[in-house]
């Protein structure tokens, strides 16, 4: 059980560069919120979406991917700031940065009203996520992830797209109150246990608490209430009431994407509830898979009844999940590591899909399953990329999904058996069942008598948006080697811990 | 065949590479010229990759190592994954025929596409690229690849070209079935990359080292079986192939003519199933076996309920793809050599059927014998086509089958002395069969006025049909240059397997 290490950012580079990657969006949103509803406004939140995402490739850039060590930390002993990135972490920063930068081109074409503000709380949650993702103390994990869950509600507040909101943001509420508590009653379990230790010294630094793990009953609790909190988050099925009714709802596209985009659950499950409970995990692991796939054929079941595509994207994000876990869960380095590489595809080909079903919806006004029909005609681009992105959802060849589950499928075959492998590989084809279905239904399927939509040809904004997503799925699926390197010394780390 | 050809490249360049990328080329410089030059530039496409196809085949040394034309670049380096290709006398004579059917397909859809032509002919030429990608991979992973890639053009060209309204639905249901049957074949490829005996372990993909270390019983079993199942659906053996007679219903004939004219499956029970654990293999030689006589008998008796002569041809190819894998059942050179050159005569001959087919059924609007009836009369050349073609499907001696099934046949009957009695009833059930719809279909007296009013074939597809005869007489009458190309690579797998 050996401790953590960490480079510091003297050592590989000229500055501090992770704090930047923290408060760009946070200036960002100061600006974009000073220009109000000015034109300048939506110009300057793409500027600083855009330059979020350089940074995070300079950042990546610097980092050695063959050292098991955090890189680039930054410490701040006053209020316990410490930050400090790996490979697996540069990846949903990645993501993250390039999913904001899509929303606000999508933001645009969408033709959203008070697009300033929109962009400024937009960019706000995007300092959330990327705060989540590289701080190494517990206290500031849960501080990022109140302020992201703060933007998101702001955003299904008043950006939300029907009646019902009210009792969608209810639900959000609740749940993830529920699910941050639960998560904080976790930290204050393990800070409390390393005060026991250590004579009254009260810390949340990751790398003084994996030196100090709580014994037996306490690292249960520990476990458990850190667990469930990152279940309701990422949603892990039964805990994913919030979902489907915030994506039926909710801000169509944006509010999803923030908070499913970015599987922030399944990071801290690796960064945090694997080191920290090392014990609990490896007792409790046999539950946890058994839950996930049942989770994933249950869920698919439920997706197969549904008539809106929103919902039924809800609860295909669902029933991924429950894959990433049996991943995260086979404690094995190819199933973490194919965990963090899938969560990132679904990530970026779920909001693909979210951003197809908002433009469709501009035209029709609609996402019930029934009142679409024949899209394909009037916007095949659109058709080709949905289906495209359903299927990197797949794991088709050729897509990141594709690498990824199969590092997954190596390790569940290691762990678990060819048996259970199967089965869980088949919920794989259920989904492709209902995305398809729900692609033919909505593209495909010939226009009801009397019912001639009219239907506005794919815009040059929606090429873009639909188009660099896409361009960027294809381009990591054939060159997916640079993204392995990246993440294969950082799941080895984790997964030594659990060695048989 | 070392001929002293100009055609004779220098040995850098990549022709497989060019091959496999020269339709995806083509697919994406479509876009730049407008949609009505579209099938023009396909045309051009396919002759070039027919081009390519055959220098390949005339740089090919029969005589020389096993695999030839082998390019190997690092993909995924930390997986050990690579793209690595390579033909041997197996899969050699596959490209130039995939090249053929696609033309082939191409022109008996050339009048019928007008509605999106650049889509649906850049879904076409990805299916090209995916197919001669599938017939040359060596890396597991690479074929996976392909393999899968084949599946999304086929979706897109069933489901939103097809012929009846329940298109999507068929398509829908291939597209799944087909994602199932990836399932065991990925498992077989991962727990085979991950049993390698080296130390320190190290995945391994690469067909040329799998072949070279045999692995432990269990894992080949298990490997086999997996390999089995994923390869049957696509065969499709009975009763995996539930999806076939749906989908040539739905789908337009030159869609029909690929599907059934490529025969992957089998191609991948030769290349991997069978090579990779052949130990396991051999231990259920009754279940090959078993399963190619049952699918040949099935496929028999299924084309004697037929009145659709679409269907009756699915059924057909059922037949002959059971025998194909019987005679592999015998894990002999024998066989291995008449499973492939059966497979060869059929993407010729069952792809010429559902074209001749298909220019049917643009002139009386039916396939089915009920509504055909004295077709001969209007149409002496389309009738004799089809006889040819159809002839060549049950086997006759003359024909390209006959050199493909007599070995079949008789490498059947000394391994499987009882099988191979049941096959040869089986192929006269079939022969009967398809001669009394024949006759059906084509003779006695005309009933609907679109049969007498029918127009003989035109020129363009006089070519078509000349081209079909030459090779099919040709190749039945004088085999031998093809098996020479054959011979060695089939006797080099069966000496593999008795390692």
């Amino acid at each position: 059980m050996g401790g953590l290490s960490e480079i510091l950012w003297q050592e590989q580079s000229s500055l501090p560069l992770l704090i930047w990657l923290q408060l760009i969006p946070l200036i960002g949103a100061a600006v974009v919120f000073a220009f109000k509803e000015r034109s300048t406004a939506v110009i300057a939140g793409k500027v600083f979406a855009l330059a979020e995402l350089l940074l995070g490739v300079i950042v990546t850039s610097r980092i050695n991917p063959t050292l098991p060590a955090l890189q680039m930390a930054e410490r701040f002993d006053l209020i316990a700031y410490h930050v400090a990135v790996d490979g697996l972490s540069l990846i949903f920063i990645l993501l993250t940065a390039l999913l904001t930068f899509l929303m606000t081109l999508y933001g645009m074409s969408r033709g959203m009203i008070s697009p300033g503000r929109l962009f400024a709380v937009l960019l706000v949650a995007e300092a959330g996520l990327v705060g989540m993702l590289m701080t190494v103390n517990l206290v500031w994990f849960c501080v990022f992830s109140a302020l992201e869950l703060w933007a998101v509600f702001h955003l299904l507040r008043r950006w939300a797209s029907s009646r019902a909101e009210i009792q969608a943001l209810a639900r959000f509420i609740q749940y993830q109150a529920f699910g941050w508590a639960l998560f904080a009653g976790g930290c204050v379990v393990l800070g409390w246990a390393y005060a026991d230790a250590h004579a009254g010294y009260w810390s949340f630094d990751l790398f003084e608490l994996v030196g100090a793990v709580p014994a037996g009953k306490f690292q249960t609790a520990a476990f458990y209430l850190l667990f469930y909190g990152l279940a309701v988050r990422t949603p892990l099925f039964p805990l994913h009431g919030w979902l489907p009714n915030m994506a039926q709802h909710g801000l169509i596209a944006v509010a999803p994407a923030l908070m499913v985009g970015v599987k922030v659950g399944i990071y801290g499950m690796v960064r945090f509830v694997l080191p920290l409970t090392p014990a609990a995990v490896e007792y409790w692991q046999p539950y946890v898979v058994g839950f996930a796939m049942a989770g994933i054929f249950f869920t698919a079941a439920l997706a197969f009844q549904q008539t809106n595509l929103r919902r039924l994207l809800a609860f295909a994000v669902v029933s991924h999940t429950s894959l990433l876990v049996i991943g995260v869960f086979s404690l094995h380095e190819s199933g973490i590591q194919g965990a963090i590489l899938l969560a990132a595809n679904f990530g970026l080909a779920a909001t693909g899909m979210w951003f197809i079903v908002g433009f469709v919806f501009r035209r029709t006004g609609t996402t019930e399953l029934h009142e679409l029909s024949g899209l394909f005609e009037r916007i095949p681009f659109l058709a080709i990329a949905f289906l495209s992105f359903g299927l990197a959802i797949v794991g088709m060849p050729g897509t990141p999904g594709f690498d990824a589950a199969h590092l997954v499928l190596e390790a569940a075959i290691d762990r678990f058996g060819a048996l259970s492998t199967v089965a869980a590989a088949l919920g794989n084809v259920a989904a492709a069942g209902f995305l398809l279905w729900a692609f033919q239904r909505a593209f495909l399927s010939p226009h009801q008598e009397g019912r001639e939509l009219d239907v506005d040809r794919t815009l040059p904004m929606e090429y873009l948006v639909c188009g660099i997503a896409l361009a960027a799925m294809l381009a990591i699926g054939v060159f997916t080697e640079p993204w392995l390197r990246l993440t294969e010394t950082a799941s080895q780390a984790i997964a030594l811990r659990f060695i048989r | 065949m070392t001929l002293p050809l100009p055609l004779q490249l220098p040995p850098q360049l990549p022709l497989l590479s060019l091959l496999i990328f020269a339709p995806l080329g083509g697919a994406l410089a479509l876009w730049l010229l407008p949609a009505r030059a579209a099938r023009h530039l396909v045309a051009l496409t396919l002759l070039i990759t027919l081009a390519i196809s055959s220098a390949v085949l005339f740089n090919f040394d029969p005589a020389g190592a096993r695999f030839q034309l082998i390019e190997r670049l690092p993909w995924i380096a930390s997986l050990n994954v690579h793209y690595l290709v390579a033909v041997d006398g197996l899969s050699v004579l596959f490209l130039p025929a995939t090249a053929l059917l696609f033309l082939g397909s191409l022109v008996a859809s050339w009048n019928l596409v007008h509605d999106a032509p650049r889509l649906h002919y850049s879904l076409l030429l990805t299916l090209q690229s995916a197919t001669l990608g599938i017939f040359c991979a060596l890396d597991t992973v690479l074929f996976f690849f392909f393999w899968e890639l084949t599946l999304v053009p086929l979706y897109f060209l069933l489901g939103r070209w097809g012929a009846t309204r329940d298109s999507p639905l068929a398509a829908a249901r291939y597209l799944l079935i087909m994602l199932a049957g990836g399932i065991p074949l990925l498992i077989a490829f991962i727990v085979l990359a991950s049993s390698q005996p080296t130390i320190p372990p190290t995945l391994s993909f690469d067909l040329i080292a799998l072949l070279a270390a045999p692995l432990p019983r269990s894992t080949q079993t298990l490997v086999f079986l997996l390999c089995l199942l994923g390869f049957a659906l696509k065969v499709p053996l009975v009763p995996l192939h539930t999806w076939l007679p749906q989908f040539s219903l739905a789908a337009p004939g030159s869609l029909t003519a690929l599907i059934v004219g490529l025969k992957l499956g089998v191609f991948g029970l030769i290349r991997f199933a069978i090579p990779l654990a052949p130990a396991a293999a051999q231990d259920m030689h009754w279940l090959l076996a078993g399963l190619g006589t049952v699918t040949l008998l099935y496929g028999a008796v299924g084309i004697l309920g037929q009145t659709n002569l679409r269907i009756a041809l699915a059924y057909a190819s059922i037949c002959h793809v059971g025998l194909a894998v019987l005679g592999l059942a015998s894990f002999s050179a024998q066989g291995a050599q008449g499973a492939v050159a059966l497979l060869l005569s059929f993407t010729v001959a069952t792809g010429g059927a559902f074209l001749l087919l298909e220019f049917l059924r643009q002139r009386t609007g039916s396939t089915d014998v009920n509504g055909l009836g004295g077709a001969a009369k209007s149409m002496p050349l389309l009738a004799s086509g089809v006889l040819i073609c159809g002839l060549a499907g049950v086997g006759m001696p003359g024909t390209s089958s006959f050199p493909g099934e007599f070995p079949l046949i008789l490498a059947a009957l000394q391994s499987h002395t009882g099988a191979g009695m049941a096959a040869l009833f089986g192929l006269s059930i079939a022969a009967g069969g398809f001669l009394a719809l024949y006759r059906k279909a084509f003779f006695g007296p005309v009933t609907r006025p679109e049969v007498a009013q029918a127009e003989d074939l035109r020129p363009r597809e006089r070519v078509v049909l000349i081209a079909l005869i030459i090779m099919i007489v040709g190749i039945g009458l004088y085999p031998a240059p093809w098996f020479d190309i054959i011979r060695p690579a089939a006797e080099a797998w069966a000496a593999g397997l008795s390692r």
